[in-house]
């Protein structure tokens, strides 16, 4: 049992570090109705890396892939900030939905023709977590922090767009301007905790406890408390589970944060039936 | 030089067939923004034919073909009930966790199976090469059933797509559109595999949307850029010899890219939008 923990220790560590963020973030992407953008971007960053290890030989983990990365995914900020000025006749998320697919279609195409990228892909989607280390623990804290930073400091235009795009646009706010920088800054982050936890753990931290949050109480403060506690729970069991049962990590905590999912739309749809049951005022 | 013609003419056939229905599917969801649709039910399919696997069912036989229209069945009644009452989570959203539910549960299955990891990355890629022509047939005779359903309901499928109408039994014919383009999803996956088929879906369609109005003119106008680019595609990968599906993926991605930055050129207020009849 205390070897259980020791050896769990980490990886929960690492889901608070990520949660503490993505919480944050999937309630913005939940309003702007950007579901795809963690998978779109995550893809995104992923060619970068593997171009540079195509191009230059370079590991995919070197500083100068990681470089790379970065770019691919500022110069995909940029044009999703673009075109959600500029194209309205097609949701973002079209958009953003093609993006990806143009980008996973790149991935397999560099992996295609560079050598030993089968494995890569199944990592990128499971991730690692399990093998995580202090280091890596401190290095995604320093650079979550940052964002975390920026995000507190632009939270007046990020709030005000995603609330309400078209408002916000007119009472002056530079939307492009802030949408390119709120997309820098997810595009920071979802390429440092992909890197620990692979993309459909992260995923998940990003949408479900947003989403349980925003169903069943309302306001930033409230629902931000309640997607991290949502998010905590279902790491310890998951990882609980994938021990005792042999699976792997990122996959088994995504399982209950579905399950929490289920359970949360259950439970509210079965509030909103007995809250239509309760019969009026007399005379009303 | 001859089989290299065979080859080619039958592999553009089938992807002229496909594009059909796939384009007009693709514009539905567009429309709705249902954008992680296909993803659920490619990979649900793919989850079928990993079962059989796990079976002894061998992939691209019958059984594993039926093991995934099962798989498909129970997605698409899913993607129809679970619709959020609470309008601050959107449908997308939900539809988005199912896809991650979708994989994960393919991920777990192939953490107990030998060889899992690989399956995972061949659902991906697929498999297009294997393309012949009694397997164009048969495709082609269900993707011609499956157009024929559309265009007889062609009326309650459109409403669907417009928030306004009071279409009765909206979770029905909701069900019906999710379980057609299961159907095609279970054709085409192991034969495109996931990206390509999803490619297949949005990228015609969503070209069509920026331009054209009009269900008709939308489906033509996003088959021919489709067909123009995969045609594209094909060649550049035959003479240089590069890897197949990506290549087409990533041809319509050119267009598509293009497309966009005409589009953002263009004065906003003309194009599709929503609520669009023909």
């Amino acid at each position: 049992m205390t070897d259980l923990i020791i050896m769990a220790a980490l990886p929960f560590l690492a889901c608070l570090v990520m949660l503490s963020i993505l919480g944050y973030v999937g309630l913005h992407v939940l309003k702007r109705e950007v579901i795809f953008i963690d998978i779109a971007l995550a893809q995104i960053a992923a060619v970068g890396a593997i171009a540079a290890h195509v191009m230059y030989g370079i590991h995919e983990d070197s500083l100068p892939a990681q470089l790379m990365a970065l770019g691919a995914t500022l110069l995909a900020a940029a044009f999703f900030a673009v075109m959600r000025r500029k194209v309205s006749v097609i949701p973002l998320e079209a958009i953003i939905g093609v993006s990806y697919a143009i980008a996973a279609a790149g991935a397999l195409f560099l992996v295609g023709i560079g050598t030993g990228g089968h494995s890569h892909i199944q990592d990128m989607l499971s991730g690692s977590i399990l093998w995580v280390t202090w280091h890596d623990i401190l290095v995604s804290t320093l650079i979550l922090a940052g964002a975390g930073v920026g995000f507190y400091l632009f939270r007046k235009p990020f709030h005000a767009i995603s609330d309400d795009y078209e408002g916000a646009a007119a009472a002056g706010v530079n939307t492009l301007l802030w949408d390119f920088l709120f997309y820098v800054l997810v595009g920071v982050v979802i390429t440092t905790v992909v890197r620990i936890g692979g993309v459909v753990l992260v995923f998940c931290f990003l949408i479900i406890p947003a989403t349980v949050a925003t169903m069943l109480v309302s306001g930033w403060g409230q629902r931000l408390l309640l997607a991290w506690l949502t998010g905590a729970i279902a790491a310890a069991v998951g990882l609980g589970f994938s021990s005792r049962f042999d699976f792997s990590v990122g996959p088994a905590i995504a399982l209950w944060l579905g399950l929490a999912m289920a359970l949360a739309g259950v439970g509210n749809s079965l509030r909103t039936r007995s809250r239509r049951k309760v019969p009026g005022p007399p005379g009303g | 030089m001859s089989d290299f013609l065979g080859f080619f003419a039958v592999q553009i056939t089938l992807i002229a067939v496909v594009l059909v229905l796939h384009t007009y599917l693709g514009l539905h969801v567009i429309r709705r923004t249902l954008i992680f649709s296909d993803l659920v039910l490619d990979q649900l399919a793919a989850f079928g034919a990993m079962v059989g696997i796990g079976l002894g069912i061998r992939y691209g036989t019958s059984g594993s073909y039926w093991l995934s229209l099962g798989a498909v069945l129970i997605g698409s009644l899913l993607l129809a009930v679970a619709v959020p009452r609470d309008k601050r989570i959107p449908r997308e959203a939900v539809i988005g966790i199912l896809y991650a539910m979708a994989l994960v549960i393919s991920l777990l299955l192939g953490d107990k199976l030998s060889g899992g990891g690989d399956m995972v990355t061949k659902t991906l890629a697929g498999a297009m090469l294997w393309v012949n022509w009694p397997l164009v047939i048969v495709t082609a005779a269900v993707y011609i059933l499956l157009a024929a359903f559309h265009y007889l309901f062609r009326a309650k499928f459109i409403a669907l797509a417009d928030p306004g109408s009071r279409l009765k039994r909206r979770r029905m014919w909701d069900f019906l559109f999710f379980t057609t383009q299961g159907i095609i999803t279970v054709l085409i996956v192991p034969i495109a595999g996931v990206l390509l088929a999803y490619a297949f879906l949005m990228i015609p369609a969503a070209i069509a949307t920026m331009f054209v109005r009009g269900w008709l003119k939308a489906v033509f106008f996003g088959w021919s850029v489709g067909l123009a680019a995969c045609i594209l595609g094909l060649t550049a990968s035959y003479h240089w010899n590069l890897p197949y599906g990506p290549s087409l993926v990533l041809a319509m991605g050119a267009f598509f890219i293009i497309a966009v930055i005409i589009r953002s050129m263009l004065p906003q207020a003309q194009g599709a939008g929503g609520g669009c009849t023909s």
